[in-house]
């Protein structure tokens, strides 16, 4: 007669087990509000997504970055027409400040309709990786790559660098920002994407309900927490529970600033795919303005560690960058070709995930969410809580 | 006859006795064992964060009998995930007959399982260690 395992010899089993596993971080206790019961691994994570503003120090690739006067000529340049080929396009063309420095459209148009949507860029300074493909991995880097795409902005290093030079006024505040007068193109063209930068380092979204409600949790303030609605307490749970939502949307920033496939078509046009990671991995490889080139300022090469070890897999195919969610609502349509138009699209394409439409070695825990109407809407109003504003 | 044997004997002995002696216990470390190796490590800087790149000090010690190690690599994957990190760790020669492995990030929390290979004698020994990030 065969016996079954005793409650004894399954106990030294499962004790084996966790002493092999070594737990990282020690588990918060969970915390409840009048209306919802958060578990201490769903306490533990809300409390990562915050406190917020994230603390910044200026990025050592850029030596202009944080400098007031490189602010305020890329505060200009951004909004100057001249930096275009046909001189009638700048950045703040596509990125809006009235919509969050996004466009608002499916996909950018510049002298073409482009492949992806365009992104906003508050708090794009927390980004490791830049353009749903990440080809870049410096603000100032990623700056350059629309003013000489000729699908964009259509302009020429040459020509940004007769442009700073042949303008006197432009000239000088140049000559004060990095030290030296316009020189060649190439140097000219990479500065004003410094320039560019540091300007963008200061677009930060605003404090958020959620942020009230987190910074309670952390001080253990019930009352406080009581005040953030039950609906938004309920579609969190879900976010960072059972949703798995909070494994990609880690953090303060709600990125953990890399990559996935989520099963949104990425057919950029009838027989055209768009490879996404797997060509951005490329093209940062072989870009002459990244952090391992010439151009990164920081001397000791510390800021290029991930150019340094990133691997190009079979499985970055399809993949796009995973977005932050502060303002998630005010930035719509949404996902890297604005395939889904509104907040509650995304979630029902998360609720009834298509695995067939997943990367065959992808992410695995990548499962239809089957959430309930009122789950969905839980959700969404979680979502809206991110925002800073109406 | 005798004494000749001796001095073959102090001879042999003479560069294993020159070798300081391999310690795989690294301060705040963990310390991982296979039938040829035992294997010490520790993260540099001292915690592992989601997110942050991180590198690993390694001790690679050899059991009684058992060669040096040719070769050592480490490498990182979510097994409920099915998937690896995004970056490949560099595993380079440090003072003191140590390694370092830098390049590591964990781009998720979640099960993390480090894999370490050692390779000696024309075989590989596969450590492994689960490290559960929150």
């Amino acid at each position: 007669m065969k016996r079954r395992p005793g409650v004894r010899a399954l106990c030294a089993g499962l004790l084996a087990c966790l002493a092999a596993v070594d737990v990282l971080v020690a588990r918060t206790e969970g915390f409840a509000t009048s209306a919802v019961e958060f578990t201490a691994a769903e306490t533990g994570r809300i409390l990562q997504h915050g406190p917020w503003p994230m603390p910044w120090s200026p990025d050592p690739s850029n030596r202009v970055s944080g400098r007031p006067e490189a602010v305020a000529l890329g505060r200009d340049l951004f909004f100057d027409p001249r930096l275009s080929g046909n001189g009638k396009s700048s950045c703040a063309t596509c990125h809006l400040p009235a919509r969050l420095f996004a466009d608002g459209k499916p996909r950018g148009e510049g002298f073409v309709q482009l492949d992806r949507n365009t992104p906003g860029l508050l708090d794009v300074r927390h980004n490791r990786w830049f353009g749903w493909d990440g080809a870049a991995d410096s603000l100032w880097s990623q700056s350059l790559r629309p003013i000489v795409d000729r699908r964009e902005m259509g302009a020429s290093t040459s020509h940004v660098g007769a442009l700073v030079r042949g303008d006197a006024l432009m000239a000088e505040r140049y000559r004060r920002t990095f030290g030296t007068a316009p020189t060649d193109d190439d140097t000219v063209t990479v500065n004003v994407g410094k320039a560019l930068a540091a300007f963008q380092e200061t677009l930060v979204s605003g404090r958020t309900p959620f942020d009230a409600f987190r910074d309670a949790v952390a001080r253990g303030d019930r009352g406080e927490a009581d005040r953030y609605p039950a609906a938004a307490q309920r579609g969190l749970k879900i976010f960072v529970g059972r949703g798995n939502c909070a494994v990609c949307h880690f953090g303060p920033n709600f990125t953990n600033g890399e990559f996935g496939d989520v099963g949104i078509p990425f057919f950029a046009a009838p027989g055209r795919v768009d490879p996404g990671r797997h060509e951005g991995i490329r093209k940062l490889l072989a870009s002459r303005a990244s952090l391992l080139g010439a151009y990164n300022d920081d001397p000791a090469r510390a800021s290029a560690t991930g150019t340094r070890h990133v691997t190009l897999e079979h499985r970055n195919w399809g993949e796009f960058r995973v977005p932050g969610l502060r303002n998630v609502a005010r930035t719509a349509p949404y996902m890297h070709n604005g395939h889904l138009a509104t907040l509650a699209d995304v979630v029902r394409h998360y609720s009834e995930l298509n695995e067939d439409r997943l990367h065959a070695d992808g992410e695995k825990i990548l499962k239809p969410l089957r959430l309930t109407a009122a789950e969905a809407a839980d959700l969404e109003t979680f979502l809206r809580s991110l925002s800073d504003a109406p | 006859m005798r004494a000749c044997v001796l001095a073959a004997a102090l001879l042999a002995a003479l560069p294993a006795a020159a070798q300081p002696a391999c310690n795989p216990a690294l301060p705040g470390g963990k310390q991982l064992e296979s039938a040829r190796f035992s294997l010490g490590y520790r993260p540099v800087p001292g915690t592992v964060a989601v997110g942050r790149h991180f590198a690993l000090e390694l001790a690679v010690c050899p059991k009684t009998g058992v060669q040096a190690p040719e070769s050592v690599s480490v490498d990182a994957h979510m097994p409920e995930h099915r998937h690896g990190m995004n970056y490949k760790a560099q595993v380079g020669a440090a003072p003191g007959g140590r390694y370092k492995a830098e390049g590591l990030m964990f781009h998720m929390p979640g099960r993390w399982e480090f894999v370490f290979d050692v390779r000696s004698g024309g075989k590989s020994d596969r450590l492994t260690q689960s490290i559960v990030l929150e």
